[in-house]
């Protein structure tokens, strides 16, 4: 106690220290912030903008682990219901306390929308016990409910009934603009100024913050600058001070300029291939005379060992990622949940292997097939999707690619999916292992909320019971032995053939001092700029 | 002369109705709204639930007229994204849009004129070839390259004109303008030059062409035999006239720079209509689509009409036939 008391002085004395100096950042991104309301969106940059307004439920830690926030404690009671203890002595930017109320209010509002079905779509309840003890109750079991709490964002309740906005504002709705969209009130380590979603974000830092504020930014303000080149000119020539979207052909560039630095981590986000697990007959998929195969070549496990052996991950991530990515060998990745170190090892590339691989399932001149690639939202996947075209060539494997823009990608996946083989991200939203297999390699059941994003139909009956039994266990190291038996089969039976986490890049002049996070969002907080 | 304005009318009106067509159903086309706005996660109930709530359900044609029928109340409907009204949007973004394709006409006539003159009166000389020649690498080179190169040399090499933005603007109504403060001013100046460069070559062609044409004319021929110096004959008298053509084809090329000015708006992250129109393309975000072709198309038809009425007025043989004596400028 007494320790935490003289942190808080110290705390107290640095920001005081850094307010005498008002110190500004001013940093750009390629995206806009669509809007301030945090129910309203998932997007991943207008969630890295809004999080320096709203504190979530439960805090992340720059490695991305949990870390008490708004609630101070959790634990499972039973009855799938969860109980977190709210921290005392919060305030909201207008002054006002933080009630257990406030904290029951935004949980209710937030899980009825829209874009937080998958984490939040089981919550049944939350309900105030006491001042400062809410219980969340679910529709069955969730283990991992406090993972998904660090994207639960507590916004004051008597601010949204006196702007009337108590419901997330609605799309397609006639008349004018939600309150929400421009104002915000949080308890955040920041205070928002102005919010122009076409120009700038600003803000000020919030002088009674519950927590300690390490670094000396006063105000900030986030500018949109949707051209790479012009964004890192706007670096170079000091109007800005930071870039959090640095293109990766002007890295060295900056790396390379006096006085500029960069900060990467691996964003929360793999690159996977996906191959057909499900049809008798692969969509658009030949033999080399053309006439359709027999069977759905993509469906032996030995030909997707095959094009595991055959794809070199680790030219890709060098070559083409410029060496700006990370190398993925099983179903997760470092800060998530249930990520297994000593098992994250890649298929060996081995050419051969994977020629006789193919020979064994019974294509020994290989076959035609076309492979989906979304355009753009990822990074540089027209490259990669070309190389992994050329890597799959040496093995007999003939990939006519086609490129496709965002929202036609997308909508061939919802509407369909319609597609055997694609490239794509898999960034599971809860952060947890367990969501990578409920919701991407589980077999695709939507009504029961199964391996929704198993856009290429991989199926494996075995994974769904092990996944299941994940699902309602709460010991930990049961959990443990779960977490390890399924990645391991995953990986065997390659239900993807996982590529890379692409880097999150930022550079900033020097004198700034950012500590990156892997949810790409800047703390500011915690920013030092001199 | 009412016939004539009644034809245009009538032809504006079945441009407008082509292009809003071509507009909606080209934004039918571009993908699909409710999964560029709740990603892959929402579920089939969500997703058919968005769905008929935008409306999407219903077949284009009956879209089209719920479109028509709302923009003819004024009414452009809610952005998907932003969610904020449309309207508002682009009364937001118009007076960056407008100001920076004025300067940039100010600037290609500023640059242009001198340059066809010049051209004009020393034709054959190696100096005037030289113009001519280095105005086709203006028309040549893509407005985004010269953006660029604009942005590395006198914002990073240089550091005297700010790389983006519009600068510090002031709100006079409900008009922003950036002309009033002198960093709103030097914000200007590369985005409407970089704008400015490929209309730099049409202007001076144009003149140079025009001016040609009227030396040869007789009163000119008459004014050199009275000894007049070349300064007034070639200013005073040969430019006046060869300027009638040149302001029609300014009105048009306002239009060009308005719509065109979507690549320098890009490069320079400048808040107006074409950055708006990138972004929402984007993220199909298809009420703002809709809304600013249709604002464009409004644009050029309105501009097109009113220069061929002018045509009219300014010559009488126009006012019974129609078309056939418009000059091809124009």
């Amino acid at each position: 106690m007494l320790k935490r008391t003289l942190m808080g002085a110290a705390a107290a004395l640095a920001l005081t220290a850094g307010m005498a100096s008002a110190e500004n950042l001013r940093f750009a991104g390629a995206t806009p912030a669509l809007t301030m309301d945090p129910h309203a969106t998932n997007d991943f940059t207008t969630t890295a903008i809004f999080r320096q307004v709203y504190d979530s439920l439960i805090g992340l830690s720059l490695d991305m682990e949990l870390t008490p926030a708004l609630a101070t404690e959790w634990d499972y009671i039973g009855d799938n219901t969860w109980r977190f203890t709210i921290r005392e002595g919060v305030q909201f930017h207008d002054g006002s306390e933080l009630t257990a109320e406030d904290v029951a209010f935004s949980i209710m509002r937030q899980k009825d929308s829209r874009f937080y079905r998958s984490l939040f779509g089981g919550i049944q309840e939350a309900q105030v016990v006491d001042a400062t003890t809410v219980d969340v109750i679910s529709a069955g079991p969730d283990p991992i409910l406090p993972r998904k709490m660090s994207r639960m964002f507590i916004l004051s309740q008597a601010w949204s009934e006196a702007n009337d906005v108590v419901e997330i504002p609605d799309l397609g709705a006639e008349g004018a603009e939600a309150h929400s969209i421009r104002n915000a009130m949080g308890t955040g380590p920041m205070r928002l100024l102005s919010h122009d979603p076409s120009v700038e974000t600003r803000f000020e830092v919030f002088a009674d913050y519950w927590d300690e504020l390490p670094g000396n930014v006063t105000t900030a303000t986030y500018l949109n600058i949707g051209s790479g080149p012009t964004r890192v000119a706007a670096l170079l020539s000091g109007e800005v001070d930071m870039v959090v979207d640095l293109p990766l052909q002007d890295i060295g560039r900056i790396e390379s300029a006096p006085g500029y630095t960069i900060a990467e981590a691996p964003q929360m986000l793999w690159m996977q291939l996906e191959l057909d697990g499900t049809r008798d007959q692969a969509l658009e998929t030949f033999d080399r005379a053309g006439n359709p195969l027999a069977e759905n070549p993509f469906r032996d496990t030995r030909v997707r060992q095959a094009i595991a052996h055959a794809v070199d991950a680790d030219l890709i991530a060098d070559r083409v990622m410029r060496g700006k990515a990370r190398v993925v060998g099983i179903s997760s990745i470092p800060g998530f949940g249930g990520y297994q170190e000593d098992l994250d090892q890649r298929w060996e590339t081995d050419v051969d292997r994977a020629r006789e691989l193919l020979a064994e399932a019974g294509y020994p001149d290989g076959f035609v097939t076309t492979m989906n690639c979304p355009l753009e939202r990822y990074v540089n996947t027209d490259d990669i999707c070309r190389a992994v075209a050329s890597m799959l060539a040496r093995v007999g494997i003939d990939v006519r690619v086609n490129g496709l823009v965002w929202p036609e990608f997308a909508r061939m996946l919802v509407n369909g999916p319609d597609s055997s083989f694609h490239l794509i991200g898999m960034g599971p939203d809860s952060r947890d292992t367990q969501d990578a297999f409920t919701g991407y390699v589980m077999t695709r059941d939507p009504d029961a909320n199964e391996g929704f994003f198993n856009w290429a139909l991989y199926t494996n009956p075995e994974i769904d019971d092990l996944t299941r039994t994940l699902t309602t266990t709460f010991d930990e190291e049961e959990r443990e032995g779960l977490y390890r038996d399924l990645l391991e089969r995953a990986r065997d039976g390659v239900n993807a053939v996982y590529l890379h986490q692409p880097m999150i890049v930022w550079g900033m002049r020097g004198g700034v001092t950012a500590p990156i996070r892997s949810d790409a969002t800047v703390t500011l907080q915690n920013v030092v700029v001199e | 002369m009412i016939a004539l304005i009644a034809q245009r009318v009538v032809q504006a009106i079945i441009v407008l109705f082509v292009v809003s067509v071509l507009a909606f159903v080209l934004s039918t086309q571009i993908g699909d709204p409710v999964a560029s706005i709740l990603g892959l996660q929402a579920t089939p109930a969500d997703r058919l639930e968005l769905g008929a709530r935008l409306g999407l359900d219903q077949p284009w044609p009956a879209r089209y007229l719920t479109f028509v029928g709302n923009v003819l109340q004024g009414e452009f409907g809610v952005s998907y994204i932003t969610q904020r009204p449309v309207s508002e949007l682009i009364i937001e973004r118009l007076p960056a849009t407008f100001e920076l394709a004025g300067v940039a006409l100010l600037f290609s006539l500023g640059v242009g004129l001198p340059m066809g003159i010049y051209a004009a009166i020393r034709r054959g000389h190696w100096s005037a070839d030289a113009i001519l020649s280095l105005s086709v690498v203006g028309v040549s080179v893509p407005t985004f390259v010269i953006a660029i190169l604009l942005i590395f040399f006198f914002s990073v090499t240089l550091g005297w004109l700010p790389s983006f933005g519009r600068g510090q603007v002031v709100q006079v109504g409900w008009w922003t303008t950036g002309l009033l403060t002198p960093s709103g001013l030097r914000s200007l100046i590369m985005p409407a030059a970089a704008l400015a460069v490929s209309q730099v070559a049409l202007v001076a062609r144009l003149v140079r062409a025009e001016m040609i044409e009227v030396l040869r004319a007789d009163y000119i021929r008459f004014a050199r035999a009275r000894g007049l110096k070349p300064r007034v004959i070639h200013l005073s008298l040969a430019l006046r006239n060869t300027l009638i053509p040149v302001i029609t084809v300014s009105g048009i090329q306002l239009g060009f720079l308005f719509a065109f000015a979507v690549v320098a708006e890009a490069v320079f992250q400048w808040p107006g209509i074409g950055l708006l129109f990138l972004q929402a393309l984007g993220s199909t975000d298809v009420p703002v689509i809709s809304a600013i072709l249709l604002l464009t198309a409004v644009f050029f038809v309105a501009i097109n009409t009113i220069v061929d009425l002018l045509y009219a007025v300014v010559d009488p043989r126009l006012r019974a036939g129609g078309m056939t004596g418009r000059p091809a400028g124009a």
